[in-house]
């Protein structure tokens, strides 16, 4: 069959002279008739910019096509994309190939309405306007199951949730049937059971038009979920070509290998007694699980915690209501364990662990930590309480200060506590360095001289630099690139079992929390609505919320495709509430002594 | 609706602000107005005597109620200086310098969208460095510079149009634009300058996010793309600058007035903190402060106009 769109020993460059960076050195592939190709690789492979090449989009980001061939088979022939002029390109963009992008927030222009952004590609590509436009925006909305479709034309962007938004951006891409879509990175942004419906819209539309589709993802249990054929891309080359099944059953090249080594699968740690770290490629000795002790000794009591964030309204500002983000939230996290708070945006499980730290005051409840109540601790008592519990963010770039040197900020809270001065400061620092596995003459470097693991190396440094009891760690590998993820999870788990730590591990992802969790707390609308024992929680999930997240999550093998049809899951209710709400306790019921689950009313 | 209210309220609030700080200013200068309209050398009985006919030895809370009860009525009192009933006197002055700042303004935003949107297209190439220099120098050099620059030239050397003087657009329309055409320019000059800047930082936000690229992937052209999709999402922070440069507008017109020999608010004001003319100071201050606080809300208006987020919520 002839291939839609053929690449061939593309070459993409960035900047001038001296500054010329390669981004894409040689690449080639194909893509047929309905299939979908994953492209994946970690950032900086080249991917996206691959990708922005096919449509010529990259010149705007100031890229240039310096060599190689992009045909594309049209209707009247074979056309060069990397040589075509501006006209046949946006002749083309729109029509012939569709793309959808990664943040569904920004992709559509905030002041214009739904419907005008559908007819667009229609206007300039089919001449169409008025009721015949409107017409097929409406199929066009229906196609990708937007309820009210008549309503939504009048609509603007900001009235509808991410999910919706990604939807229309389908539909906009999808306006003119194009022979190839190309999506980048769709639904990186989105929580998992949005990511589900996505991905079965895309391979709906797929089947039903016939069209190809060319994924880029980073994501590798995605790529199980949804490839036909894989190209996997590392510092802009194609390292590996072939089916999905190949890739992932019988990778050749040395870095699919060990890209699919840091994968955690959702599911490959049934049987398992406790968390254990990945074994990458490379590891000689056999990870060993981190057994927790016969008699487990309580570290932090969460009991009834509440936290109300309050809505101002009305020209006076005044308090209106609340947004509930956290609710009748308790739990027991053990020494030298990990407790992990599971849940998608606006759960409320970070607001949780800011609540824990008092980095937002809660509302009521109680949190004890050894012996000592945080939340009516006074400012010294809470300082020195602070002391024992360390907090890791999910942006290491953010959480730095970008003029500090590295030493000096991983020195910081010593000196804060003034636990540690001169000499000895800085052999405490040079140790801590050591602990994260960092060479000693990066102390002198700033935040911007890393990369993003390396970042976060120094944030969980900084972290243990007052030898604490507990850390709250807040998403703190989910900006990584996978092999990076499983590095610094792996890094953690080896301090867990070096020093006796004990991680709150705040993450939407299952799959890295069934990975590192003796125990699991499942959130949802500020509830727990599940807890215990990770066995227990992922081999025998209980509430209906649990069981829906974990048929969302896509699992990293293609032998277990999951992905049905349409799916729908329901929208999380509102989480603001008048003044006068009174809230239900939270009830749970016990399967097991440990294993409880939310009262469903 | 709800947001309009809002704004209308809190403007509402800053005016009655704005009077009380007005009053309270003018109270604490030195000298009071029966000194002003009797001269230092006169007769302390005499001048006892006008300060009761005038109420200013009532308390100052029922003095600050007589004045803005005269304002809500039309009674704005005398001039001093003029010798005339002040509404009538500022009225016709508004009318003068509304017509100066509002062709300085049309310059400006006519001038300054293009530029920026230009210079935040070519972004880093010749044609930005140019439109950057170019709104350096303008910012830099005060508004009397470009005025006298401009007499030199449209004046002196090439005799177009006149230096100064004011003639109101009711009796010679052609006339007052002619009139009014050199001190709006010497004032919009600077201001264009400031926009340009705005219009192309904000351009360049917007050329970055994703739904320009999603608009160029629809195969939109360029042109569609820049000045529609772009430039619709620009023009509602750059109109909100606008407006608040009335404000620096009315504060510049005091000089360019002057310079001008433009008899409007600025030239007003200035004689009348010249003299001492402390009703007309009065009366000046809180309409300049009035105008400047309803083109802000006239602004807020048209925000909710341009941006669906803001009619929404």
């Amino acid at each position: 069959m002839t291939p839609i769109v053929r690449i061939d020993r593309l070459r993409v460059t960035f900047g001038s002279g001296a500054d010329t960076v390669e981004a894409v050195k040689d690449v080639s592939f194909e893509i047929a008739p309905g299939e979908t190709v994953c492209v994946v690789g970690e950032s900086g492979s080249g991917k996206s910019v691959t990708s922005l090449s096919l449509m010529r989009l990259v010149e705007f980001d100031g890229g240039q096509i310096v060599d190689g061939r992009l045909t594309l088979n049209c209707e009247t022939g074979p056309l060069d994309i990397a040589t075509a002029d501006s006209s046949a390109m946006r002749d083309l963009r729109g029509d012939e190939i569709g793309m959808i992008f990664q943040e569904p927030m920004t992709s559509l222009n905030p002041v214009f309405t739904i419907e005008r952004q559908l007819t667009d590609g229609l206007r300039v590509h089919r001449r169409m306007s008025g009721p015949a436009a409107r017409d097929r925006a409406l199929e066009l909305l229906k196609e990708v199951r937007i309820p009210e479709p008549e309503q939504r034309l009048q609509q603007y962007p900001h009235e509808l949730s991410g999910g919706m938004r990604q939807r229309i951006v389908i539909a906009i891409a999808m306006a003119c049937r194009p022979r190839l879509l190309i999506a980048d990175e769709p639904t990186t942004a989105l929580d998992v059971t949005i990511q589900a419906e996505i991905l079965a819209l895309i391979n709906r539309l797929k089947r039903e038009t016939g069209m190809a589709v060319m994924f880029i993802t980073h994501d590798m249990a995605v790529v199980a979920q949804i490839a036909d054929r894989v190209v996997v891309m590392y510092r802009g080359e194609v390292v590996e070509e072939g089916p999905v099944d190949q890739i992932f059953s019988d990778p050749h090249a040395a870095y699919t290998k060990s890209l699919l080594a840091a994968v955690p699968r959702l599911g490959e740690m049934r049987g398992k007694p406790a968390p254990e770290p990945l074994r990458l490629v490379g590891d000689i000795v056999d990870p060993k699980p981190l057994l927790p002790k016969a008699d487990p000794e309580p570290l932090l009591q969460v009991s009834n915690l509440t936290t109300y964030f309050p809505v101002k309204g009305g020209p006076l500002r005044r308090h209106v209501a609340n947004v509930h983000a956290v609710e009748d939230v308790s739990f027991t996290l053990n020494k030298g364990e990990t407790l992990s708070l599971v849940g998608e945006s606006g759960c409320g499980k970070s607001s949780c662990g800011r609540s824990i730290l008092r980095l937002v005051e809660p509302t009521s409840g109680t949190v004890i930590l050894g012996h000592q109540n945080v939340v009516d601790a006074n400012p010294r008592d809470l300082r020195r309480l602070r002391r024992q519990m360390q907090m890791i963010f999910q942006d290491p770039f953010a959480s730095l200060n970008p003029y500090m040197r590295l030493a000096a900020q991983v020195a910081e809270p010593l000196k804060n506590f003034g636990s540690a001065s001169g000499t000895d400061l800085i052999d405490k620092v040079a140790s801590l360095f050591d602990r994260v596995e960092l060479p000693r003459d990066y102390m002198r470097r700033f935040p911007h001289q890393l990369s993003g693991g390396q970042r976060q190396r120094i944030a969980i440094a900084r972290a243990l630099a007052l030898s604490p009891k507990l850390i709250i760690a807040d998403e703190a590998v989910s900006a990584l690139d996978v092999s990076v993820q499983a590095q610094v999870l792996n890094l953690m788990m080896e301090l867990q079992s070096d020093l006796g730590l004990s991680f709150l591990f705040i993450s939407h992802d299952m799959a890295v929390v069934e990975r590192v969790s003796h125990h699991v707390a499942v959130m949802y609308q500020g509830r727990i609505v599940e807890i215990g024992p990770r066995a227990a929680v992922f081999g025998d999930p209980r509430h209906p919320y649990t069981k829906a997240l974990m048929r969302a999550v896509p699992i990293a093998d293609p032998s277990r495709r999951t992905f049905e049809d349409d799916l729908d899951f329901k929208p999380i209710p509102s989480p603001i509430h008048p003044l006068t709400f009174a809230a239900q306790p939270s009830q749970y019921e016990e399967i097991t002594p440990e294993h409880k689950v939310l009262h469903i009313s | 609706m709800a947001y309009i209210l809002n704004r209308l309220l809190s403007v509402l609030l800053t005016l009655f602000l704005i009077s009380v700080i007005t009053f309270a200013v003018t109270n604490i200068l030195p000298g009071d107005v029966a000194m002003m309209i009797m001269g230092t050398q006169s007769n302390p009985e005499a001048l006892a005597g006008l300060r009761e006919t005038l109420g200013l030895n009532d308390p100052l809370v029922v003095q600050y109620g007589r004045w803005i009860g005269g304002l809500l009525t039309g009674d704005w009192g005398q001039s001093l200086v003029f010798k005339e009933a002040i509404g009538p006197l500022i009225a016709q002055k508004v009318v003068a310098s509304s017509l100066i700042v509002v062709m300085s303004m049309a310059v400006a935003l006519i001038a300054a969208i293009p530029l920026g949107v230009w210079a935040a297209v070519h972004r880093d190439r010749w044609q930005d460095s140019t439109s950057s220099t170019a709104a350096l120098v303008g910012v830099s050099l005060p508004d009397f510079f470009w005025g006298i620059m401009l007499i030199l030239l449209f004046a002196r050397a090439l005799g177009w149009l006149p230096s100064s003087g004011f003639v109101h657009p009711g009796d010679d329309f052609l006339g007052a634009i002619r009139h009014a055409f050199l001190p709006s320019l010497a004032l919009g000059l600077g201001l264009m300058a400031h926009l340009t800047r705005m219009t192309r930082a904000t351009m360049i936000g917007i050329m970055g996010q994703e739904f320009i690229r999603v608009a160029r992937a629809k195969g939109l052209s360029e042109r569609e793309v820049v000045w529609s999709y772009g430039l619709r999402n620009a023009v509602g922070p750059v109109l909100t600058v606008a407006g608040l440069q009335i404000g620096y507008l009315f504060g510049s017109i005091i000089v360019i007035e002057s310079l001008f020999n433009f008899t409007g608010m600025g030239w007003l004001t200035y004689q009348a903190l010249l003299n001492r003319d402390i009703p007309l100071i009065q009366s000046t201050v809180f309409v300049i402060a009035a105008v400047v606080m309803l083109t802000n809300f006239l602004v807020d208006l048209l925000y909710v106009v341009i941006d669906p987020r803001i009619r929404l919520s």
